[in-house]
C-alpha cells in the first residue's frame, strides 16, 4: 500500500483564527524555502467508512433550483457566468458543452499552467536531473497547478473527472521516486483519457510507471512475485471488493504482471521513467484469471487480464456506483447505478455517455443537497463565489502558497492521500469537527476584499452591493451575489438581527456606523459558513 | 503494579471504568518481526534474511521468555514489560478473512467478520450502552481529522488533530459569528451534529487550557505523528475535560518491501510513543490520574505472511500482534497459544500465521473489566467467546 512518509504540519496557520493576524499572514506570502520542512501528511487511511453510514438527509433548507444543483455537482463552485450562461442554455445544452471540453478554448489558462508551474510539465528524465533537491517545488507546483485549474478552468466537469480518476487510480506523490513520474501519469493517463474511454485509461494506468512504482509492480518477477498492483486492480481499479474475485485470482493476476516495470535511473537501454516489458523476468505458464485461461506467455497475459476485467460486469457496477455517489448522493438509488452501469457497457466503457446516463437520471437533479462537499470543492467555490472575477486577472504566484496551505489543513491536498484507495467522498468522513473548524476559519477569506494589500483574492463588495445601503439591502445583495440560492426566512431574520446588534442600527435604515463593505464581509462570513454553501 | 483491583476515584468519569486509548497500526502490521518466535525454527526458515535473530540468552535485555524475544526497536516498552504493565498477545486478529486493507479495517473496526452486521463501530456501540459521565462533548475523541468507523454509533464523537488549536481567538468570538453558526445549525440541517459539538467543545477546550499541560516526569515524545497524537491523548487526560475513549491512528505499516528497514521505523516510533506515554501518565496510584486508571489497546487489521516475499518484505497474512498497556492489565506476558509456522503448499491457509486467539476475547475482557462491563452480543453480535483471555485483572 503506502510507503512510510512522516512529515510534520507545522503550525503555519495556527494563527488562522484570529482575524487580523490571519489577514497579515495573507499578505505576507511564505516562501517556497520554508515548505521543505513543513509539507503535510493528508488523511492517511485514518477513517474507513462504510459505504451506507450517511444518516438520512432530510433538508429543511429550501431547495435551491435545478441549474444550481448541476452547477454545483458539475464544477467545483457555481460562478455566477456559468449560473447565467446555465440558465441560458439549458441544463442539456449546458452538460453537452462541458462533456465537449476540447472545443472550450483554454489556451491562454495553460499557457499560465506552463508559466507559473513549468514543472508539471517535465519528463521523468528531466525530473530525475533535479532530484531529490526538486521533490518540493514538484509537488508544491503540482498541487498548485491542480487548484487553478480547479479554481479558473472553464472545463469544469473535465477537472471534477480529472479529480475523480486522480482518486481512483491513486498514487501518493511524495513517495519515493513518485515525484519524477507522477506529472507524467497526470498528463498522459488521467488528463489523457478522463472524458475519454475506460478501457484505454485502464491499459494507460497500467503501464504508467508512477503506478508501478507506487504499487511495487516494478518488484514483480517470476521468481519472486508482489501481489500489491494485483490485488488493487481488481479491487480499487476495477471490480470492486465484492467483484466475485478470489485469492487465488490476486495470485494469478500478480504472475500475469510479472516484468512489468520501469526503466530505472541509470538503465542504458532506454530513457529513465518508461515502461518497459522484460521476458525475462516474466512468468510465461498458464494463469487462469476469474474463470480464463491466460496463454500468451508474454506481455499480451498483462493485456488481456486488463480487458478482462474492463469487460467485467462488476466493474461496470462499481464505477457506476462511484460515480453516482460523486454526483448524486453518498447513498444514491439502485435504478441510478443500474442505468449509468448499463450505459457504460453498452459504450463499453465511453466515459462520456456514461456520464449522459447519470446526467438523464431522475435522482441527478432531484437530490440536490444530499451531498456534502469536499475541502476542494469549498475552496474552489469560495473563490468563485466571492471573487468571480479573479480568473480574469493575473493570479498572483506566490499567493499559491497560501491555497496550499489552506488545502492541506482541510485535509485535502491534490496527489496527497497515502493509501491507493483515494480521497473519499461521503459526508460521514467529511463533515467531522475539526473539518468544519477549518472550514470556519477559512471563511474569513471573505475579508480579504476590504483590506488594502490583501491580494490572495479580491473581493468587490462594492460591485455585488450594487448602491445597498440598509442591513436589509446588504443581506439580499450578498447572499443573491455570494449564495446564489435563496436562504429560509427564518435563518435570514437571524442574520439581520445579528447584523443589527453588532452594527448598532435598524434594519431599514441607511447604515452610517460601519462601510457596507465591512457588513457586507461579515455577511459573506456567515453565509460561507453555514449549511447552505456546504451542500451540494 | 501486578495487584488487581487498584482503581482509585478520577475526578471526571464514574469509578468502575478506565480511560482507553485505541491506537489502530494502519497498513496491516507484521507481528512475527515485533515479538520474535525464536523458538520456532520455522521462523527462521521462512523468514530467511528478514527473520530478526535470537536473543543470547535470558540475559539479552530483548528476551521476555523462553519463547518470545523483541524486536531490538521495541527494547523501550521492556520496563514497561518487565513492571507487568504490558502484555502482548500474539497469533490474534479478527477471523474475517479479509486481505483488503479497506474492507478488512472496516470490519475490525465494527467488530464484525462478515460484510453484513451493524455499520457501527464496536466502540460506538460500547459506549451507546453504557450512560454518559456528564453532557461534555469531550467523551470520545479521534486525535484526527476524521470520526472513524470504530466510534461510529456514539453520540458525536469528536475529530480534532490538534487540541491546542481548536477554537476562535477573542474578536472573533466577541463578534457573535459562532453564536450565529449555532442559531443557523438548527435541527434537520444535515451535519448539525458535528457543527453544534464542534461550537460546544470550543467552548471547553478554552476552559481547559491544555496548552499548559505539559508531559510529567521527564517524558520525551517523537516528534511524529503517533508521538504528536499521544502527547495530546495525555493533555487531554490530565485535564479537567472528563474524556472516556481516545482513539488514534498509527500509519504505514504497510511494509510489501524492505521490511527491515521500514519496521524498524515503524516499531521504534510505537515504543518511544507508548513508554512516552506510559512515563507522562505516570503510576499515579492513588492519584486517579495515573496507568492505574489508563488503559491503551494497540491493534491491526491483519497481519502478514509467515515467508518473506520477493522483495524482502511480506504481502497480506491472518494474524498479528495485539499490545495492552495499563495499570489493569495482567502484564509481563506473551499471551499465545502458538499455532506454529508450517506451510504446507497444498493448503493456502497455512502461508499465514493462524489466529488462535480472537481479538474479540481480548477486548470484550477488556470492556467487562476495565470499562465497566458490556453487552457483549451487542458490541460482538455473532462473538460465541470464550469472553476472557486472563489479560486483565477485574
Amino acid at each position: 500500500m503506502e510507503k512510510n512518509e512522516a512529515f510534520d504540519l507545522e503550525a503555519m496557520f495556527d494563527r488562522l483564527h484570529n482575524r487580523r493576524e490571519f489577514l497579515q499572514l495573507l499578505g505576507r506570502g511564505l516562501g517556497y524555502g520554508a515548505l521543505a520542512t513543513l509539507l503535510p501528511a493528508c488523511g492517511g487511511g485514518s477513517t474507513n467508512a462504510t459505504d451506507d453510514d450517511a444518516p438520512p438527509i432530510a433538508p429543511t433548507i429550501p431547495k435551491p433550483d435545478p441549474e444550481y444543483t448541476v452547477l454545483k455537482r458539475s464544477s467545483f463552485g457555481p460562478h455566477r457566468d456559468e449560473l447565467a450562461s446555465i440558465r441560458t442554455l439549458g441544463i442539456d445544452a449546458y452538460l453537452e458543452q462541458q462533456l465537449d471540453h476540447l472545443a472550450i478554448d483554454e489556451s491562454a489558462l495553460e499557457a499560465e499552467i506552463a508559466l507559473r508551474f513549468p514543472l508539471t510539465l517535465k519528463t521523468p528524465p528531466e525530473l530525475l536531473a533535479g532530484f531529490p533537491d526538486n521533490i518540493f517545488d514538484v509537488a508544491t507546483q503540482m498541487i498548485a497547478a491542480a487548484q487553478y485549474r480547479q479554481m479558473f478552468s472553464r472545463r469544469q466537469l473535465f477537472e471534477i473527472m480529472v479529480e475523480f480518476w486522480s482518486d481512483h487510480f491513486n498514487i501518493q506523490l511524495v513517495n519515493g521516486l513518485g515525484p519524477t513520474l507522477k506529472p507524467l501519469d497526470d498528463r498522459a493517463v488521467i488528463r489523457a483519457h478522463a472524458l475519454g474511454n475506460f478501457r484505454e485509461l485502464l491499459h494507460a494506468s497500467a503501464k504508467s510507471t508512477a503506478m508501478l512504482f507506487y504499487l511495487d509492480n516494478f518488484f514483480n518477477q517470476a521468481i519472486a512475485p508482489n501481489e500489491n498492483y494485483a490485488r488493487e486492480l481488481m479491487e480499487l481499479h476495477t471490480l470492486g471488493v465484492d467483484g466475485g474475485y478470489t485469492e487465488n485470482d490476486v495470485k494469478e493476476v500478480a504472475r500475469c504482471f510479472t516484468g512489468w516495470t520501469l526503466r530505472l535511473p541509470g538503465d542504458p537501454l532506454g530513457d529513465y521513467g518508461d515502461y518497459v516489458f522484460v521476458q525475462a523476468i516474466h512468468d510465461d505458464q498458464p494463469k487462469a484469471v476469474l474463470g480464463n485461461a491466460i496463454l500468451g506467455g508474454d506481455q499480451s497475459d498483462g493485456e488481456q487480464v486488463l480487458d478482462i476485467l474492463a469487460a467485467h460486469p462488476a466493474t461496470a457496477n462499481f464505477i457506476a456506483t462511484k460515480l453516482c455517489r460523486r454526483f448524486i448522493g453518498d447513498r444514491p438509488p439502485q435504478a441510478a447505478i443500474d442505468a449509468v452501469a448499463n450505459a457504460f457497457t453498452t459504450s463499453h466503457g465511453d466515459i462520456k455517455n456514461t456520464l449522459r446516463a447519470l446526467f438523464a437520471t431522475a435522482a441527478f437533479v432531484d437530490s440536490g443537497d444530499h451531498k456534502f462537499t469536499r475541502p476542494s470543492e469549498y475552496l474552489a467555490a469560495l473563490v468563485r463565489a466571492l471573487a468571480p472575477d479573479t480568473p480574469r486577472v493575473p493570479y498572483p504566484p506566490a499567493k499559491s502558497q497560501f491555497w496550499f496551505y489552506a488545502q492541506s489543513i482541510l485535509g485535502q491536498l491534490p496527489f496527497y492521500w497515502p493509501t491507493p484507495d483515494g480521497y473519499p467522498d461521503l459526508q460521514s468522513y467529511w463533515a467531522s469537527t475539526g473539518g468544519l473548524l477549518n472550514r470556519w476559519r477559512l471563511s474569513f477569506l471573505s475579508f480579504a476584499g476590504i483590506i488594502p494589500g490583501v491580494d490572495v483574492i479580491q473581493v468587490d463588495y462594492a460591485a455585488m452591493l450594487n448602491g445597498a445601503d440598509t442591513i436589509n439591502g446588504i443581506v439580499d445583495a450578498i447572499i443573491d451575489a455570494v449564495l446564489m440560492r435563496p436562504l429560509n426566512g427564518d435563518d435570514r431574520a437571524l442574520i439581520v438581527q445579528w447584523l443589527e446588534g453588532e452594527l448598532g442600527a435598524g434594519a431599514d435604515e441607511e447604515l452610517t456606523t460601519a462601510p457596507p463593505e465591512l457588513a457586507a464581509a461579515l455577511i459573506a462570513a456567515v453565509l460561507v459558513s453555514s449549511a447552505y454553501f456546504h451542500l451540494r | 503494579m501486578t495487584t488487581a483491583n487498584k482503581i482509585a476515584a478520577h475526578p471526571t468519569i464514574p469509578g468502575d471504568r478506565d480511560i482507553l486509548v485505541c491506537i489502530f497500526q494502519r497498513g496491516a502490521a507484521d507481528g512475527l518481526n515485533a515479538v520474535v518466535p525464536y523458538f520456532d525454527g520455522d521462523y527462521y526458515t521462512q523468514r530467511g534474511s528478514i527473520a530478526v535473530v535470537a536473543p543470547t540468552g535470558s540475559g539479552d535485555p530483548r528476551y521476555l521468555t523462553p519463547e518470545y524475544a523483541l524486536h531490538p526497536a521495541l527494547l523501550p516498552l521492556k520496563p514497561i514489560f518487565d513492571g507487568n504493565d504490558l502484555a502482548l498477545v500474539h497469533a490474534t486478529g479478527m477471523p474475517h478473512q479479509i486481505r483488503s486493507h479497506f474492507s478488512a479495517q472496516n470490519l475490525v473496526e465494527r467488530g464484525v467478520v462478515e460484510k453484513t452486521g451493524p455499520i457501527t463501530g464496536w466502540l460506538g456501540r460500547h459506549l451507546a450502552l453504557s450512560p454518559p459521565a456528564s453532557s461534555s462533548a469531550f467523551r470520545a475523541i479521534s486525535i484526527s481529522g476524521n470520526v472513524p468507523v470504530t466510534l461510529s454509533g456514539a453520540v458525536e464523537p469528536l475529530a480534532i488533530d490538534k487540541l491546542d488549536d481548536f477554537g476562535f481567538e477573542q474578536d472573533i468570538l466577541d463578534s457573535g459569528y459562532p453564536q450565529v453558526l449555532a442559531n443557523l445549525f438548527h435541527g434537520g440541517v444535515p451535519f448539525a451534529g458535528p457543527a453544534n459539538a464542534a461550537l460546544a467543545a470550543m467552548g471547553e477546550l478554552q476552559a481547559a487550557d491544555l496548552a499548559s499541560i505539559t508531559p510529567d516526569n521527564g517524558a520525551v515524545y517523537p516528534n511524529s505523528p503517533l508521538g504528536t497524537r499521544l502527547l495530546q491523548a495525555a493533555q487531554l487526560i490530565k485535564s479537567v475535560l472528563p474524556v472516556e475513549v481516545v482513539c488514534i491512528d498509527s500509519d504505514g505499516w504497510d511494509h510489501h518491501e524492505s521490511l527491515p528497514t521500514y519496521i524498524a521505523l515503524s516499531l521504534s516510533d510505537l515504543a518511544l510513543s507508548l513508554k512516552a506515554f506510559y512515563d507522562d501518565i505516570g503510576a499515579g496510584l492513588g492519584t486517579g490520574t495515573g496507568m492505574d486508571r489508563v488503559t491503551v489497546l494497540v491493534y491491526t487489521e491483519f497481519g502478514r505472511r509467515i515467508a518473506k516475499n520477493g522483495s524482502d518484505g511480506t504481502d497480506h497474512g491472518t494474524a498479528s500482534l495485539a499490545y495492552l498497556m495499563g495499570g489493569g492489565v495482567n502484564g509481563g506476558q506473551v499471551i499465545s497459544d502458538w499455532p506454529g509456522l508450517v506451510i504446507d503448499p497444498d493448503i493456502p491457509a497455512t502461508e499465514d500465521l493462524q489466529i488462535t486467539t480472537d481479538l474479540r476475547t481480548v477486548i470484550t475482557e477488556l470492556l467487562n473489566k476495565r470499562l465497566g462491563g458490556t453487552d457483549v452480543g451487542m458490541v460482538f453480535p455473532g462473538f460465541a467467546g470464550p469472553h476472557s483471555a486472563d489479560a486483565f485483572w477485574p
